[in-house]
C-alpha cells in the first residue's frame, strides 16, 4: 500500500512566481486609471504610483514572511486569522472578497471603456450609447469570465505568459517612443500634497495583485529566496512601468483632455506615433495611420490586461473564500467543488454575480477602484500586525524560512503599517468641517467622510458584525495577540486548587471505562471531581432550538448516559457532576467546556483507527486531543481493563506524563506498575544498549515524580516493534506519551511505541501533557502587570 | 508466462461520488492488488482554479470515500498536467497490470470542453484498460443537472 502521495510536482522557479504576480499586476490599473489619477492629483500623481509602490514593497517583505511560514490557501486571510484571531480574520476575510469583487469590477469597465472605442467606428447603434455600451460590455465580459472559470476551461491558463510578455512589450514600447518624443509636463502638482496623498488611495488597487504569489508558496522552488524575490520584483517592475506612463501620458497630452478620457494610454500613443512616421524608412506612411495603428494596439493591450487582471481577482476571491470555509468563519456549502469540472464553482458563481451587480448598478469606475484599495489598506495594515505577533509569540508551528532581515525589522512592520493607516485616513476623509445639528446640540467634526471611506467602513462593520453574528460561535477563537504581550514564558494557569477531569462521554459500552480511569486520576488528589459530559450534534442549516424539539429521543439517550455515568461514580465513589450541552460540533464544545471548567485533565475514549489522513482520530477526538489546553488522556479499550500496568518509556516529551498516569492507575487497582524501555543493539556492544535503555527509564520516572515503580526492564532486540508487543501481551493495561509535533497524526502515532499501542489489544492510555494554548489577550496583560 | 490482468489494477476516480460507485462496479470482480489515484490537474505557468489545498482535500474525500468501500486499496495523489498524464504516470510507477475506469456519461458538449478523458486515457495508456460498467447513473446523481 502506498502512501507516498501528496507530492506535488509542480516546482515554480523565480521566472514562474514572478510572472505569476507581473500577470496580476500589470493589468487594468496601467491603462484605466492614467485619468483618474491625472484627474486627481496632476502630473503628480506619479508620486502616488511611486508611493504606492513603496507601501506595497514593505507589505511584500511582510508577506514573504508569513507565506514562508505558513503557506496555504488565502494568503493574508490566512495569516490575520491564524495571528489575531477570527474578528481580525472576519474582517480580513470579507475585506478581501470585496475588495477583490470590486477589483474585478473596476477591471471588467475599464475592459468596457477600452473595447467600446474599437467598436463604435464600425457599429453604428454602439456609437449612440456608450455609456450603456461600455456597462454592457463590461457585463458581458465578466459573465464570460465567471464561465469560463466555472467550466474550469484549461486552455485560458496557458495564455498567460504570453499576455505578460505582450503587455511588458507594449508598456515599454510605449515608454521608449513617449521618451523620445519629448513629453513636457506643465505645473508638476496643481492640486497640492494631500491630493498627492489621497490618489495613492486611489491608484493602490492595481498593486494588490502581488499576493497572489504569496498563495501559491508551497509550489515555489526554494521558497526563502524566490518568493520573496519574485514578490519584490512584481512589486518594483509595475511601479516603475506606472510611473513611466503617468510621465508620458500627462507630457503628451494636456491635463483636461488626459483627466476627462476613459482610454488615456490610448490617447497618448495616438499622439506619439505620427511624430515618428518620418523615422520609418523607405515607404511613406501617413501618420494619421500610425496614430490609428497606436491607439488600436494600446487598446488591445489593455482589453488583455483588463481581462488577465479580473480574472486573477475572481480566482484569488475563491481561494479566500476557501480558507474562510475551511476555518468555519464562512459556510463551507461555498466551497462545493464541482463534480465534473472540478472547479470551486460556487464560489466562482457568487464572486461572479457580484461583480455583475456592481457593474449593473452603476458603481463609479474610480469608487470601485478606491474601494478596492481600501480593502486592501486595511488587510495589509493586519498583515504587518500580523508579522510583529507571530514574531512576539513565536508558535512552534511558525518557522518561516523567509525572515525580514534584522535591521529591517520592526521597522519594516511598523512603517508599513503606519503608511497602510496613513493611505487610509487620507482617503477616507476630506478636511472640511462638518457639523451635525439636532435639536438644539450641534456637533462639529473637522472632516468628512468620503463616499470610499463610507463604503469601507460599512463592509469593515460587516466583517465585524459577521464575527459576532455568525463566525463566533463556530470558528475556533485562537488568536496570539496574547502570547505576544504576556511576558514570556507563559506557564500554563493554575486553577482554584481542584483537579478537574472532563470526560466527554458518548457511548454506553466505553462509559465505564474512561470514568474508572478518570476516577483513578482524580483520586490521586486531596480535592478532585470529574465532569463528565454529553454532546448533541446540531447541523448547521438548523437553530440549536428548533432541532431539540425534533430530536426527544436524543435527548432522552443522553440523559441515559448521563445517568449511568452518575452510577458509576456512586460505585467508585468519587465526585462527578454532568452537563449535557446541545452544540454545533462536539469537539469544539469539549474543548469550550475545558476551558470553562479549567479542567486538568481530559480523558477521551477512541474506538480504533478508521479513515485516514482527514480525521487521524475522529472529528470530535482530533480537535480535542490536538488543542486541548489540559492533559489529554486518550483511551483504547482493550480486552480487560485495571490490572498491571505497562509504562512505554521512549524519548518523547510525554513520557513522564504516561508514567504519572501508568502509577495512578496502578494504585486504584493494586496492580503492578512496570517502566519498560526497548532498545534496537545499534553499533557498539549489547551492554551499552543496556545502559542507554536504563538511562532512559531512569530519566523518566525521575521527570514524572512517581515512586519508584514496581519492575522496570530493558530488553535489547533488533525488532523493536515485535519485542513491545510481545511485552505488552503481559499487561493488562499500557501508558504510553505522545510526541510533540505539530501535524496530529504524527503527534499520535509517529513514535514506535505509539504505533504498538495502536496494535495491540490491551487497553491503551495515550498521553500528553497540556499543549502551550495561546492565551486569551485579557490573561497575557494580567501577567504582564504581574511581573 | 502470462501475468493475470488484475494482479495489480490502478483506477482513477474523480470525486466522491464517483469513487464509490467506481469501487462498488469494481467489487463485483476478483482482482489481487488495486491502487486508487486522484489527479490533481494543475497548469505549468498560471493560477489554477482550484487551489492546490483545496485540490488535495476534495482527492482525499474521493479515495477514502474509495478505501470504504475497498479498504485494502493502495492510494495515491499525484499533481499533473492532466488527469490522463497522471493516471499514467501512477500506472507506470506502480508497475499496474492494467488500469480500470468507469467512463462517466455527459453530454457531448461536456466531453468536448473536458477533452474526452476516456478516450484519451484509452488511446494513450501503454497497458490495458478495463471500462467497468455503470457509469451513466452520473448523469442523474453526480452531476446534479449542472453541466450544460
Amino acid at each position: 500500500m502506498s502512501e507516498a502521495d501528496q507530492e506535488l510536482a509542480r516546482d515554480l522557479g523565480f521566472l514562474e512566481a514572478y510572472t505569476i504576480g507581473l500577470g496580476t499586476m500589470i493589468g487594468a490599473g496601467i491603462f484605466v486609471l492614467p485619468s483618474i489619477a491625472a484627474k486627481a492629483a496632476g502630473p503628480a500623481s506619479m508620486i502616488s504610483f511611486a508611493l504606492g509602490g513603496v507601501v506595497s514593497l514593505l507589505a511584500a517583505l511582510s508577506l514573504s514572511e508569513l507565506a514562508t511560514g505558513m503557506p496555504k490557501a488565502g494568503g493574508s486571510y490566512y495569516y490575520v486569522n491564524r495571528a489575531l484571531g477570527p474578528f481580525f480574520g472576519s474582517i480580513v476575510g470579507w475585506g478581501m472578497w470585496a475588495g477583490l469583487t470590486f477589483a474585478s469590477a473596476f477591471y471588467m469597465l475599464g475592459f468596457g471603456q477600452y473595447l467600446l472605442p474599437l467598436l463604435t467606428p464600425h457599429v453604428d447603434f454602439l456609437a449612440s450609447m456608450s455609456g450603456l455600451g461600455k456597462t454592457v460590455a463590461a457585463l458581458v465580459m465578466a459573465a464570460l469570465l465567471t464561465g469560463v472559470n466555472y467550466y474550469g476551461v484549461k486552455e485560458t491558463g496557458s495564455l498567460q505568459n504570453v499576455i505578460v510578455i505582450t503587455l511588458v512589450g507594449l508598456i515599454l514600447g510605449f515608454l521608449t517612443l513617449g521618451l523620445l518624443s519629448g513629453p513636457s509636463i506643465g505645473e508638476f502638482n496643481p492640486e497640492g500634497w494631500p491630493a498627492v496623498a489621497a490618489t495613492v488611495g486611489t491608484v493602490y488597487v492595481t498593486f494588490i495583485g502581488f499576493e497572489v504569489i504569496a498563495t501559491s508558496a508551497e509550489e515555489i522552488k526554494n521558497p526563502s529566496r524566490n518568493l520573496p524575490l519574485a514578490m519584490i520584483a512584481s512589486v518594483v517592475t509595475p511601479t516603475i512601468l506606472y510611473v513611466g506612463v503617468m510621465f508620458v501620458s500627462t507630457g503628451t497630452i494636456p491635463l483636461d483632455v488626459l483627466a476627462a478620457s476613459e482610454v488615456p494610454v490610448k490617447l497618448a500613443a495616438e499622439e506619439i506615433l505620427p511624430g515618428f512616421a518620418s523615422a520609418i524608412p523607405f515607404v511613406s506612411v501617413p501618420s494619421s495611420l500610425l496614430a490609428a495603428i497606436g491607439g488600436t494596439v494600446m487598446i488591445l493591450g489593455a482589453v488583455l490586461a483588463t481581462v488577465s487582471s479580473a480574472n486573477a481577482s475572481i480566482l484569488s476571491a475563491a481561494r479566500v473564500n476557501f480558507a474562510m470555509g475551511r476555518d468555519e468563519i464562512l459556510i463551507d456549502w461555498l466551497n462545493e467543488v464541482h463534480d465534473r469540472f472540478r472547479t470551486p464553482y460556487r464560489a466562482i458563481s457568487v464572486t461572479g454575480i457580484l461583480t455583475l451587480v456592481l457593474i449593473g448598478i452603476g458603481v463609479g469606475v474610480g469608487t470601485l477602484a478606491e474601494v478596492a484599495s481600501f480593502m486592501y489598506l486595511v488587510t495589509y495594515a493586519l498583515v504587518h500586525v500580523a508579522v510583529v505577533v507571530l514574531r512576539r509569540a513565536n508558535p512552534d508551528s511558525y518557522e518561516p524560512t523567509f525572515r525580514i532581515p534584522s535591521v529591517l525589522y520592526p521597522v519594516v512592520p511598523i512603517l508599513g503599517g503606519l503608511a497602510c493607516v496613513g493611505v487610509l485616513i487620507q482617503m477616507s476623509t476630506r478636511m472640511v468641517p462638518y457639523t451635525l445639528a439636532v435639536g438644539g446640540l450641534s456637533v462639529t467634526s473637522p472632516f468628512q467622510l468620503t463616499v470610499v471611506g463610507g463604503i469601507g467602513i460599512v463592509l469593515v462593520a460587516f466583517g465585524v458584525a459577521w464575527y459576532y453574528l455568525y463566525a463566533r460561535d463556530r470558528a475556533p477563537s485562537e488568536t496570539l495577540v496574547g502570547e505576544a504581550i504576556a511576558p514570556a514564558p507563559a506557564t500554563a494557569a493554575d486553577g482554584d486548587g481542584t483537579y478537574r477531569v472532563v470526560v466527554p462521554l458518548a457511548n454506553p459500552a466505553s462509559e465505564r471505562d474512561l470514568l474508572r480511569l478518570a476516577a483513578a486520576s482524580a483520586r490521586t488528589h486531596e480535592d478532585s471531581e470529574i465532569v463528565a459530559i454529553n454532546v448533541i450534534e446540531v447541523p448547521d442549516q438548523t437553530s440549536l432550538a428548533q432541532d431539540l424539539t425534533f430530536e426527544e429521543e436524543r435527548v432522552e439517550r443522553q440523559q441515559e448516559l448521563l445517568e449511568a455515568a452518575r452510577d458509576i461514580a456512586a460505585d467508585l465513589d468519587v465526585g462527578l457532576r454532568t452537563r449535557a450541552i446541545v452544540g454545533r460540533e462536539a469537539g469544539s464544545v469539549v474543548l469550550d467546556m475545558i476551558a470553562e471548567e479549567d479542567a486538568d485533565q481530559v480523558v477521551v475514549g477512541w474506538a480504533g483507527p478508521r479513515g485516514r489522513r482527514e480525521h487521524v482520530l475522529g472529528s470530535t477526538v482530533d480537535p480535542i486531543v490536538s488543542r486541548a489546553s489540559c492533559d489529554v488522556t486518550l483511551v483504547k479499550r482493550g480486552e480487560r481493563a485495571g490490572g498491571d500496568v505497562l509504562v512505554l518509556a521512549g524519548e518523547g516529551p510525554y513520557a513522564p506524563v504516561a508514567a504519572r498516569r501508568g502509577t495512578e492507575y496502578a494504585a486504584a487497582t493494586d496492580g503492578t506498575v512496570t517502566v519498560c524501555n526497548v532498545q534496537p543493539p545499534g553499533d557498539g556492544e549489547e551492554s551499552t544498549a543496556t545502559e542507554r535503555g536504563e538511562e532512559l527509564v531512569e530519566a523518566v520516572i525521575e521527570q514524572a515524580g512517581i515512586d519508584d515503580p514496581d519492575e522496570t526492564r530493558v530488553v535489547v532486540d533488533e525488532d523493536v516493534k515485535e519485542t513491545l508487543l510481545s511485552i505488552a501481551g503481559e499487561y493488562e493495561t499500557i501508558c504510553v506519551g505522545a510526541t510533540r509535533s505539530s501535524a496530529l497524526a504524527q503527534a499520535m502515532f509517529g513514535s514506535l511505541p505509539e504505533r504498538v499501542a495502536a496494535e495491540t489489544d490491551r487497553t491503551v492510555a495515550v498521553a500528553r501533557g497540556p499543549e502551550e494554548s495561546p492565551l486569551s489577550i485579557g490573561e497575557a496583560i494580567a501577567r504582564r502587570l504581574e511581573s | 508466462m502470462t501475468d493475470s490482468l488484475t494482479e495489480h489494477l490502478v483506477v482513477p476516480v474523480a470525486n466522491e461520488a464517483d469513487a464509490t460507485r467506481t469501487a462498488r462496479a469494481l467489487q463485483a470482480y476478483e482482482f489481487d492488488q488495486v491502487t486508487v489515484v486522484y489527479v490533481i490537474e494543475h497548469t505549468a505557468d498560471a493560477i489554477d482554479i482550484l487551489s492546490p489545498e483545496q485540490a488535495r482535500e476534495h482527492g482525499q474525500d474521493a479515495l477514502e470515500a474509495f478505501r470504504a468501500v475497498i479498504p485494502d486499496a493502495g492510494s495515491e495523489t499525484v499533481a499533473a498536467a492532466d488527469v490522463v498524464d497522471g493516471v499514467l504516470a501512477v500506472a507506470a510507477d506502480v508497475d499496474a497490470t492494467a488500469i480500470a475506469f468507469q467512463p462517466r456519461g455527459g453530454s457531448r458538449i461536456v466531453q468536448l470542453l473536458s477533452g474526452d478523458t476516456a478516450l484519451r486515457l484509452v488511446t494513450e495508456a501503454d497497458r490495458p484498460v478495463i471500462a467497468l460498467p455503470g457509469g451513466e447513473e452520473d448523469e442523474s446523481e453526480g452531476a446534479r443537472g449542472e453541466d450544460t
